[in-house]
This record gives structure tokens, C-alpha cells and sequence, in this order.
């Protein structure tokens, strides 16, 4: 059993502070140096008695995923939390209140539920809340405190944590807090321990006082933030609405102008409207929103305005389900719109990587003077990581590809011909520089065609200009991990299931199996070289994806012509790693038998 | 379609393990559910010596793996106290109030070990070894070499008592009245029964009256004992081992007649038809003596609990004691209880 | 109408034409509308009203969605963007949004503003977007060469309505008026030089203008919205008219079958540029060069 490495699932009602137990959880053990994952389940109403569950996984080195079992189970609320009590593993704990205070039918308490290998721990945690704060309420503290006095958790770090996120409330509120965990801590510390969860120290204790526990959305605003967003337009739809709520109190302090617009398509219009003016614009939507903003991408396309969209897809199609997580809008992103209009189309894979490609959006779209989309999901929106932030801005400042100057008494030509077949650009403002852009197909000088050699010359100068997005020598495109060389088995995957695609891939080395797996990061356009190399190595190759028909395996495969074994769920839940495990040894074992 | 039998066993020592594995022997269809006030699943309490020897992890003294359970569909209740049980309703409420429903009760909850009221206010000082935690709690306490003053010394203390000394430990015997308890000790044999103690290498001090405990050394982590002329006693640990006590108050209510222990007949029935009893926790009627007695021991206990699953079931078994139930000196010059025998 | 008093010598009149500077608010592109197309008017409405107002060309955007009207950008030499249909208020809030110190004028037909644009509008009139909004309306689908749009008359036969357009046409000016539009005014092709004052108050007010202009298709409306009929049609609002009342106004938009012309409400409050610079004041933000007037 690896001591480095625990997941602790909290599971309550809303009303429980469920979430802001595993808050405080997985920002103090973030600040004592470990590395943590958090994924929080929130109820699909709004209405207050549904279930939470708040799951954090703390590692001494890097893990990419969710476990599917977790080693500690704390019940906030059993009619909740028993459903659950098959999720901890063999030998891991269950910890419940011993003395709840209604009366319960038969079956109704956990001690009911734990399976025989589990470990059971009854604690008082309402009459510990109360004796330490004198309501029930801080019950989600205590258990906090007994975790941390069970397991051996650094106290100081949950006391700042605890000090911090009540600052804004009355400072009885704290101290109640703060004792409630201590009354916790001491029944933790005196409780005999049976289970075998064990946690080493962390290896960078150091580096915990810099680190911040962020989710995919709220690396996108760091990122937005740090590349110097100027417009935002956006409309409501979960799961990217917290992306726009905090650009919207961010903004305005470095001057940016952010705006709720009546609907998606005015937002993608405004966003292109700005890109256009010169600003970096920016938008932020779900599948449903994006296939309403096709349209408007298209004509970004066709007139060559920079503009980013940021999509967090969820389950599908259609309104499908709003809070659960799916990879199903890669061929909307990748190909939504009339007519041939590729654009640029980057899936980051972690929340680090959110980070980036939000930033770099911005100097591509104007590098390459075309939409760039941002394609996450929900898992990856919401999902919490230990993240260094970068000790200096990474992101270049506007102004690529602006003519500085028109000479004077020749007509300006915004689509003229260059070399990277991306024509320098005037803005609006600009003496000397006026011309009108369209969507009807155009001349150098933006003059509406329909002539052969034109529509066939642009054609060419937008694909083309494209083709250099893959070199960016300052961006992740795609990236190998696992054994170099040949191997029995090639993972190729994309987005947020590439987390459990690595820990699928490493824990076949302790199998013996030779396993490499590649994330493809730009979906368009595609490294195709890269990912042919990449192929060549793999006698068997596996594309797991959260979408029914395979639409990136389709794109793979439409694009190389190598067949591919397709693993495909769409459960509205991350994919598990056993899933992709056991696919794995049917694949290397199938080889060695053949 | 019947619902199957509920059958409720209070009590995970060998009575209610023996009572519930037959139970499932007998019976394939029925419900059967043990309610356990400790955390683990059952393990036999005479082995717990082996925390000194070769056993470290709970996992390696359990009677059975946590799978068999589940092969078995007995749900274990763990970490469950029965406050309250209603005879009429044929409910058990639980401290963490929760309620249910039995069609047949086997109440296997043995005893726990009594201390003198004189010393209870020092509880809170001395170390139990009544379950695995306590047991791991109190070698903890102990280091290599250590001191044990035990008080009384029942036969599962002088049990524990060979393990500890054959470990390298020291073990100081404040003899009194309980020592040797359950076994009833004549006057005329007591003395050479104390010489075998001291022959195995127990240290033994007679006749001396312990008053009060208290912490002392580097962070309180010794202990010393005060006699009642004044005289100390110091060591790592003090350790009660007074004998037991049936453990019957959530029974109060039931309506079960109840002297010490749980009243049965022969057959382990108690007043209440739908209620049995086995183990430590019961008084069974003896033709002979015409009176009710306890049984005690590892093999007396495990066999109730076979004899009252198969009463449960429809057979029609009286239970008998083991023959032989007298303390003796071996060969070797050592005690010798048939209690031990596990 | 310009009375002609005299011989006009070309060389003197291509002087004055030249010498204002508004052909150089011209393309070089030919505009694509019929001879004898309302749009004309405005676009000269529009170079006499840029240049009397003094804004440079290089400072203007104009952006338009689909339609006859839309063309607009490509006639004149200032900063275009011609966008799709029913679109060109969201893109020119954008434009407005990244840079307040542009003028920024929207331009769009009448089925590009009321049909798949008409839910856009309500939008840009309550922010007070600091836009100029020419609706050219001549009741009619131009470039798909004649359906009914949302502004026909009811009866009026088109390709798509052979057996009579049934549906009550709208009332933008009482759409407008009831979006608090805070500047809202109605012109006519026929009537040139009103027009040209008309769009040079519009573009001067600061807040969203809404200019509706009455305009003639000439080639697919030969029987309904025709000069001749407009001639007898429209009259000029009263000289007591407030145009500080709303009300009032909403009474005289209320008699379509008899359009006036002229300024019909104006008022005066915050611009969404105004709002955008508050929020940043109030966060404690520097408004960029971008965020300024």
C-alpha cells in the first residue's frame, strides 16, 4: 500500500457545509506542499436538501486523476452518504456521527452500511459542534479536526485556512470555528486507528506556501487576466457562467469592459466586433451556446478577425445534462459552421493547462488573425488542482501582425498576400488604413467575389495560414508520456480524460506491458506528423473519449487512416482508470497470444 | 412470499460467532445480523497474548476474513450499543437511535471486567484488555522489560500474565480474593497455587489493600500504585483483572427474568420465548446444584453458541459444561485452568 | 429638392464636389443599388453629415448585417464590417466596447432589423450604446428579390405571399420608443436635405440614435411604399411637438398610415461607455485609452 497518497470523499446534504469542508480540506493540505485533485458534486437542484459530495485526492507526487475507490468516507449526513459506502476501498475508513439526533428506522445509520472490511468511526460531531460553538452547524469543522487528528494532518495550515475563509464574518465565528476543529483534533489524536491510511509528510513543503488550489475555469480568468483581456461578452450556461462571474468583478480593476449580453449570438457578434476594434476579445459558452455562435465563427473565419471562445462542453446533445461532464462537442468545435471554415481549436488536459492555452488564445487568434476556441468540460471546469503560478507573465502583449503604417495614395489591402499568408492589419482608428471586412467571399482588398481564382486563392490563404499554428514553440501542442520506442500499446486521448489515460499508462508499468500514451492538445489543426510518429510506435493504439460515437478516434482516423480500438462512455462522469486499464491488458495480451 | 427470519445476535465474542456461523449451517434462507459494540470483526479474545508475540496487524487475528461474512450474508454491526431491548415489540433500539426489528434474539454479550468501587475513580489510570485496541494500547505503554502490577488476577490476566513474563516482561500479582477467579479456590490450596505463580515467575504480593493509582514519571506515563498502609508500588501499567460482569442493563426492560446474568434453562431459552442467551452474559439452570451458574471459558462459551443455534433451529439440545473445570498445578509446577483451553 | 436657378458648368460643380472632401468618404466600389434607390440619399445624408461634423473617416466604422442595405459599408471609404443578418447591433456594441472613441454607425434593412435582428434591439436601445442606428425600411426583401419583411402592409403580394401578406405589420417607432431608445427620429428618402439634417443630429446625439428612414424599393415594390404614395403620406411632425415626451411621441408613431418626419424623443442620460467607465472607476481601475471617449 503506498503511503503517499489518499482520497477523502465528504458526503453530506447542501445544508451540511459539505463543500466548504472539502474547501478548507484541500487548500490547507495544498499550502502544507502536497499535491491535490478536488472534484466537488453539487445537487442538480437549487432547492436546499440535495447531496453533496466533496471528493479531494492528496498525493506526495503528481497524480492526474480521481481514484475510483477513496480511502476515507466521512458522512455529514447518512440518508446521503450511505449510497456511497461501496466507494471506500478494503481496509479504509468510514466516519459518521455516533449520535445523530433523529430517531432512525432500521437501516437508516451507517453503521448499517460498512462493509465488513471497512473501518468504522462513530464520533459525536453534532455534540462536539455544539459543545464548541453552541449550535450544531460547525459539524463539518469537527470532522475536519478529527481527520486531521486521526491522520496526522499539519494544523497550522487548516488554522489559516479556517481564519481566512471566515475573515468576512464576525470574529466569533472564527474562534467558534477554530475551537470546534480543535474539540475535533482531540478526538481524532485519542482515536485508535484501525484503518491503514497513512500519508507521508510532503516531499516540497516549501513550495506549499506558494501554491493555490484552482479549478479549469478560474485558471481560464488567471489566464485571461494575465493576458491582458480587454472585452468580455458572454450569456449564462452552466458550466462556464463562473468563468464570466469573476471576469466580471476582475475586469473593471485593470480597466477591461466586460458586458452580459442578451444571448449567445450577440455575445460571439460583440466578441468579434471587438476583435475587429483591435481589443482582445474574448467569450466563454457551452456546447448548446457554441452551436448558436457557429454561425458567427464562421464569418470570423471568412474576414479573418482574432476572437477566443472559451467552451466547456457537458453532456449532450441538446440541453442533455447540464452538471455532468462529456467530451462530445469536438466536432462542432472543430468543424461547426457553413462551409470550409477551419479555425484554431486547442484542449488543454489538466487545469495548468487551462491556464496556458487561455493565455496563448489570445496570441494566436491574433497571430493567426482567426477565433480560436478553448475546448474543456465540466470536469476539468470545476475540478481543483495544486498550482504553482508562474513567477513571471508568460503571455506575449498584443499588437502581432499590425501594419504600422499605410503608405500614402495606395489603396490598403487587408488580405493581401504574404509569405505565412497572414496579411498585416489596420484598426479601426487608424489613419490611412480603412477597409470594410465581410463574409461573402472577397479580393485582397476585401471587395466581395465569387470569382474561381479568388475563392480559391482565399480558401488557401486561410487554411494555410493555419498550418503554423502547430510549431508554436511556446505551447504544449501535443505531447508524449510512458516508454520511448516502440511499444505494445498506444493511448491517444484528449482533454480532461487524459488524466486517467496516464494513470492507466503508468500503472501498466508495473505490469510489464510496454505502454506510451499522447495527448493531443491542438485539435485544429492537427500535428498530424507528430501523431503519425506517434501511431508508428504502437502496434495496438486506444482512444478513450467521453462521447458516443468516437468523434476524436473519427478524426484520427479520418485523418491518418490507422484503425483504432475506440473506448467510448458516456456515463456524465469522468472515465475510470480500471476502464482503461483492463482495455489496455485485453489489447497487450491479445498481442502476446496472437 | 415470507419474509425470511430476522435473527438478531447482540454480542461478537465466540458465543454469538459460534451462534451465528451455526445459525447459517441450519438455516440458509434466514436474516441473521450481529451487533458488535466494538470496531473489528470477530476475532477470539483468548488470542489476544499474540500481540505480544507475533501479531501486530488486526488483520491477522481474525477468525474470519471480512469476505466470509458477506459469502455468509450475516451483516455485521459494528460500533453499535444496544441500549434497550422490547420484548412485546421484539425491538433493540441502538445509542445511535436507530431501531430494529428482531423475530428471535440471541443475546451472546458476555461480560466486562469489574472493578471495586473503592478503585473506579481511577479507571481513566489503569489498562484493559478486553479488545484488540486495548491490547495494542497497553503494550504500547509497556516498554521492552517493562512493569505490569496487575490486581486481582482473574484467569484471563494470569493468562496474560504467562505471555508477558514468557516476553521478557515483569509482572507484579496484588493477589486477593479474585485471583484465580471464576475458579473457586479452597483456603487450604490457595497458598501453593500462589507458590505455582511464583514458580512460573510472577511476582506476588498478598494480603496488601491498593487504595489509589496514580500517573507519574516523564509525561505521567508510569504508574504507581498506593496501598492502603501507605506503601507504593511502581510500574508501567496497572491492569484490573477482578473477573467479569454480565453485561445486562439493556436487557432491564425486556422482561427477561435477570439475577447477575441473563436467567435460562437448560436449553439457553430465557423467560421470553423468542429470547436466548449463551456465553458470559447467562445463568443456566442446573438440575444438580439446583440453581442457576455461569459457564466460563473459550470452549464452554463457543459451544453455547453452537447449542443455542441449534435450539433456535428447532433442535432440542441442553447444553453441558465441559467435564473437568478444575484449576490444578501441571507437572512443571505451573498453574493449570481449563479455561485457557483455546 | 435643389431648385436649379441657373446653367451648371461641370467643372465648377465637380469643384464643389471635390472640394468638400466627401468623395473621399466614397469607395472606389459601385454601389449595387437600383437607379433610383432610397439608399442613395442616405449615404450622401451620411458623407455630408461626417464631414459637417468633422469626424475623420478613418474613425468611423460602419457595420451592416445582410440585405440591400447592407451594402452600405463597401460605398464608403471609412472602416467597414458587414456581418450577418440580423446581427449588426451585438457586432457594433462590440466595435463601441473595444473602442469608445470611434463613431460607429449601424446600417440595416428592415428584415435584418425586425425579423432575425428584431431581439437585438430592445438590448443595444436600454444600454444606451453611443451608436447611430439607419434602418432603411422599404417594406420589402431587396436582394432575395422580393418577400414580405416584417414592416409590409397587410394584403401586399410578394413571391412567398400570393394569396396577400396576412400578418399585421410592426411599428418599430413604437418598438423603439418603448425600449427608451434615447433618440429616436424618422426621415424619407424623398426628402433629401430633411434626411441630411436628420442623420447629422442622430450621429451628434450621444447615446443610441434610432433613425428610421421610409425608402422605396423601386424595382420589387411597385404598388405599396412607391414615392408617389409617400409623397401624399408623410407629413412633418407638428411644430408643438416635445420631443421630450414620451407619450406624445408614442401617439403620433401610433398613425403609420400618415408618417411623420422628424425627431420624434430625445433625452439625455449615460452611455454604456459612461457606465463601462464608472464600474472602473468604482473598482479602482484605470480606464484605458480604449475605455475613453
Amino acid at each position: 500500500m503506498k503511503h503517499n497518497d489518499i482520497q477523502i470523499a465528504i458526503c453530506g446534504s447542501a445544508g451540511d457545509g459539505t463543500i466548504a469542508a472539502g474547501d478548507i480540506l484541500k487548500r490547507a493540505m495544498a499550502r502544507a506542499g502536497y499535491k491535490v485533485i478536488a472534484f466537488d458534486l453539487y445537487p442538480a437542484e437549487i432547492r436546499g436538501f440535495g447531496k453533496c459530495v466533496a471528493r479531494v485526492r492528496i498525493t506526495t507526487e503528481q497524480a492526474y486523476s480521481l481514484k475510483r475507490h477513496s480511502d476515507v468516507l466521512v458522512s455529514l449526513d447518512d440518508s446521503h452518504a450511505i449510497p456511497h459506502v461501496g466507494e471506500v476501498r478494503d481496509y479504509g475508513a468510514v466516519i459518521y456521527d455516533d449520535n445523530p439526533i433523529a430517531r432512525l428506522p432500521e437501516g437508516g445509520h451507517m453503521t448499517a452500511h460498512v462493509r465488513p472490511s471497512q473501518v468504522p468511526y462513530g464520533l459525536s460531531q453534532r455534540q462536539i459542534s455544539e459543545l464548541a460553538t453552541g449550535a450544531g452547524r460547525s459539524r463539518n469543522i469537527v470532522i475536519l479536526g478529527y481527520l486531521a487528528g486521526l491522520y496526522g494532518f499539519p494544523v497550522a495550515q487548516f488554522r489559516q485556512v479556517i481564519e481566512a475563509k471566515f475573515r468576512t464574518k464576525a470574529a466569533a465565528v472564527t474562534e467558534g470555528n477554530l475551537r470546534a476543529f480543535d474539540a475535533g483534533f482531540e478526538a481524532g489524536a485519542a482515536t485508535f486507528k484501525l484503518d491503514d491510511v497513512v500519508l507521508a509528510p510532503p516531499a516540497h513543503g516549501e513550495e506549499g506556501a506558494k501554491t493555490i488550489m484552482m479549478t479549469g475555469n478560474g485558471a481560464v480568468v488567471r489566464g485571461c487576466l494575465d493576458a491582458g483581456i480587454e472585452t468580455f461578452f458572454g450569456y449564462p450556461i452552466t458550466p462556464a457562467t463562473t468563468i464570466m462571474e469573476r471576469l466580471a468583478r476582475e475586469m473593471p480593476k485593470r480597466g477591461g469592459r466586460l458586458l452580459q449580453t442578451e444571448d449567445e449570438i450577440s455575445a460571439i457578434s460583440a466578441t468579434l466586433g471587438a476583435g475587429y476594434a483591435g481589443a482582445r476579445a474574448a467569450t466563454a459558452t457551452s456546447g448548446p451556446g457554441l452551436a448558436l455562435m457557429v454561425e458567427m465563427l464562421g464569418l470570423g473565419v471568412m474576414a479573418e478577425v482574432p476572437a477566443v471562445v472559451f467552451v466547456s462542453q457537458r453532456g449532450g446533445p441538446s440541453t442533455g445534462m447540464p452538471t455532468k461532464t462529456e467530451q462530445s462537442d469536438l466536432n462542432l468545435a472543430v468543424f461547426g459552421g457553413a462551409g470550409d471554415a477551419q479555425r484554431i481549436v486547442l484542449a488543454p488536459t489538466n487545469v495548468e493547462g487551462c491556464y496556458r492555452c487561455a493565455g496563448k488564445a489570445f496570441e494566436l487568434a491574433e497571430a493567426h488573425q482567426t477565433p480560436v476556441i478553448v475546448l474543456m468540460d465540466l470536469y476539468l471546469s470545476n475540478r481543483y488542482e495544486t498550482v504553482v503560478p508562474p513567477a513571471a507573465n508568460p503571455f506575449a502583449p498584443k499588437g502581432a501582425k499590425t501594419l504600422d503604417k499605410v503608405t500614402a495614395g495606395e489603396t490598403y489591402r487587408r488580405y493581401a498576400a504574404t509569405a505565412d499568408h497572414v496579411s498585416p492589419r489596420t484598426l479601426p482608428g487608424q489613419e490611412g488604413g480603412m477597409h470594410a471586412i465581410t463574409g461573402l467571399e472577397h479580393d485582397e482588398f476585401g471587395r466581395p467575389s465569387d470569382q474561381a481564382k479568388v475563392h480559391m486563392a482565399m480558401s488557401a490563404k486561410r487554411h494555410d495560414k493555419l498550418k503554423a499554428a502547430v510549431e508554436h514553440p511556446d505551447l504544449t501542442v501535443c505531447k508524449r508520456f510512458g516508454d520511448e520506442g516502440p511499444v505494445d500499446v498506444g493511448i491517444l486521448g484528449w482533454g480532461s480524460n487524459f488524466g486517467e489515460i496516464l494513470e492507466a499508462m503508468y500503472a501498466t508499468q508495473d505490469e510489464g506491458i510496454r505502454c506510451a500514451a499522447m495527448k493531443v492538445v491542438m485539435l485544429s489543426p492537427l500535428p498530424l506528423e507528430r501523431i503519425a510518429a506517434f501511431l508508428a510506435d504502437c502496434k495496438e493504439v486506444l482512444v478513450p473519449e467521453l462521447n458516443y460515437e468516437g468523434q476524436f478516434a473519427n478524426l484520427i482516423t479520418g485523418a491518418l487512416g490507422r484503425p483504432v480500438t475506440r473506448l467510448t462512455r458516456v456515463t456524465g462522469a469522468p472515465m475510470e482508470v480500471e476502464e482503461i486499464l483492463q482495455v489496455v491488458r485485453s489489447l497487450a495480451g491479445a498481442r502476446t497470444a496472437a | 412470499m415470507a419474509e425470511p427470519h430476522h435473527n438478531v445476535i447482540i454480542g461478537h465474542g465466540s458465543a454469538g460467532n459460534g451462534a451465528a456461523t451455526t445459525l447459517r449451517e441450519r438455516d440458509p434462507d434466514c436474516r441473521i445480523t450481529i451487533i458488535n459494540m466494538g470496531s473489528l470483526p470477530f476475532y477470539n479474545r483468548y488470542d489476544l497474548p499474540r500481540v505480544f508475540q507475533d501479531c501486530d496487524d488486526w488483520r491477522d487475528i481474525l477468525a474470519h476474513p471480512p469476505s466470509y461474512y458477506d459469502e455468509q450474508r450475516i451483516t455485521l454491526r459494528r460500533n453499535s450499543r444496544v441500549v434497550d431491548v422490547d420484548g412485546r415489540a421484539r425491538t433493540i433500539t441502538f445509542a445511535h437511535n436507530e431501531v430494529m426489528h428482531y423475530d428471535r434474539l440471541l443475546v451472546c454479550a458476555g461480560g466486562r471486567g469489574y472493578l471495586p468501587e473503592e478503585l473506579s475513580d481511577y479507571r481513566h489510570l489503569m489498562h484493559g484488555f478486553g479488545s484488540f485496541e486495548a491490547a495494542v494500547s497497553m503494550r504500547e505503554a509497556l516498554s521492552d522489560g517493562g512493569t505490569v502490577i496487575m490486581l486481582g488476577g482473574d484467569m484471563i490476566g494470569l493468562d496474560l500474565a504467562r505471555t508477558l513474563v514468557a516476553t521478557g516482561r515483569r509482572v507484579v500479582l496484588v493477589a486477593n480474593d479474585y485471583t484465580f477467579w471464576p475458579h473457586r479456590v479452597a483456603a487450604d490450596e490457595r497458598d501453593g497455587h500462589l507458590h505455582a505463580l511464583t514458580h512460573m515467575g510472577i511476582e506476588v504480593r498478598d494480603g496488601a489493600h491498593p487504595i489509589a493509582v496514580e500517573a507519574v514519571g516523564e509525561s505521567g506515563s508510569a504508574r504507581r500504585l498506593v496501598f492502603e498502609d501507605g506503601a507504593t508500588l511502581e510500574g508501567d501499567v496497572v491492569m484490573p483483572f477482578y473477573g467479569l460482569v454480565p453485561s445486562v442493563e439493556f436487557m432491564l426492560r425486556s422482561g427477561v427474568d435477570i439475577e447477575r446474568g441473563l436467567l435460562v434453562d437448560p436449553w439457553l431459552r430465557t423467560t421470553d420465548e423468542n429470547i436466548w442467551a449463551a456465553g458470559d452474559v447467562c445463568q443456566i439452570w442446573s438440575d444438580e446444584e439446583k440453581a442457576y451458574r455461569f459457564y466460563y471459558g473459550w470452549t464452554n462459551v463457543r459451544v453455547m453458541g453452537e447449542v443455542v443455534a441449534r435450539n433456535v433451529t428447532g433442535a432440542d439440545e441442553t447444553f453441558a459444561g465441559i467435564e473437568d473445570e478444575r484449576l490444578r498445578v501441571d507437572e512443571k509446577g505451573h498453574i493449570y485452568s481449563p479455561f485457557w483451553e483455546h | 429638392m435643389n431648385e436649379i436657378s441657373g446653367p451648371v458648368y461641370l467643372e465648377e460643380k465637380l469643384k464643389e464636389i471635390r472640394g468638400d472632401g466627401h468623395l473621399d468618404y466614397r469607395s472606389q466600389a459601385l454601389p449595387t443599388w437600383c437607379p433610383g434607390c432610397g439608399y442613395f440619399s442616405v449615404s450622401e445624408g451620411v458623407t455630408k453629415a461626417l464631414i459637417g461634423l468633422g469626424i475623420p473617416q478613418h474613425n468611423v466604422v460602419v457595420v451592416s448585417g445582410i440585405g440591400c442595405a447592407s451594402r452600405f459599408p463597401f460605398f464608403l471609404k471609412t472602416y467597414g464590417f458587414h456581418t450577418l443578418h440580423g446581427r449588426t447591433l451585438p457586432v457594433a456594441t462590440g466595435v463601441k466596447q473595444a473602442n469608445d472613441a470611434l463613431t460607429v454607425l449601424a446600417v440595416g434593412g428592415d428584415g435584418d432589423a425586425f425579423a432575425i435582428g428584431a431581439g437585438h434591439i430592445p438590448h443595444a436601445a436600454r444600454r444606451n450604446v453611443d451608436i447611430t442606428y439607419l434602418m432603411l425600411d422599404n417594406g420589402i426583401y431587396g436582394l432575395t428579390k422580393g418577400q414580405t419583411s416584417p414592416t409590409s402592409s397587410l394584403g401586399f403580394v410578394t413571391s412567398t405571399t400570393p394569396y396577400e401578406n396576412r400578418d399585421l405589420p410592426l411599428n418599430p417607432l413604437m418598438m423603439l420608443l418603448s425600449y427608451r431608445a434615447s433618440w429616436v427620429g424618422q426621415g424619407y428618402a424623398g426628402k433629401p436635405h430633411d434626411l441630411e439634417r436628420l442623420i447629422a443630429e442622430a450621429i451628434a446625439h450621444r447615446g443610441f440614435s434610432y433613425l428610421h428612414v421610409l425608402s422605396p424599393c423601386v424595382t420589387f415594390d411597385k404598388t405599396d411604399k412607391t414615392y408617389a404614395n409617400l409623397d401624399l403620406e408623410v407629413r412633418d411632425l407638428p411644430d408643438d411637438h416635445d420631443p421630450a415626451d414620451l407619450m406624445a411621441a408614442m401617439a403620433v408613431a401610433a398613425k403609420p398610415e400618415t408618417p411623420a418626419l422628424g425627431v420624434f424623443y430625445r433625452e439625455d442620460r449615460p452611455t454604456l461607455g459612461d457606465a463601462m467607465r464608472e464600474i472602473i472607476a468604482r473598482a479602482g481601475g484605470e480606464a484605458s485609452a480604449a475605455a475613453a471617449e
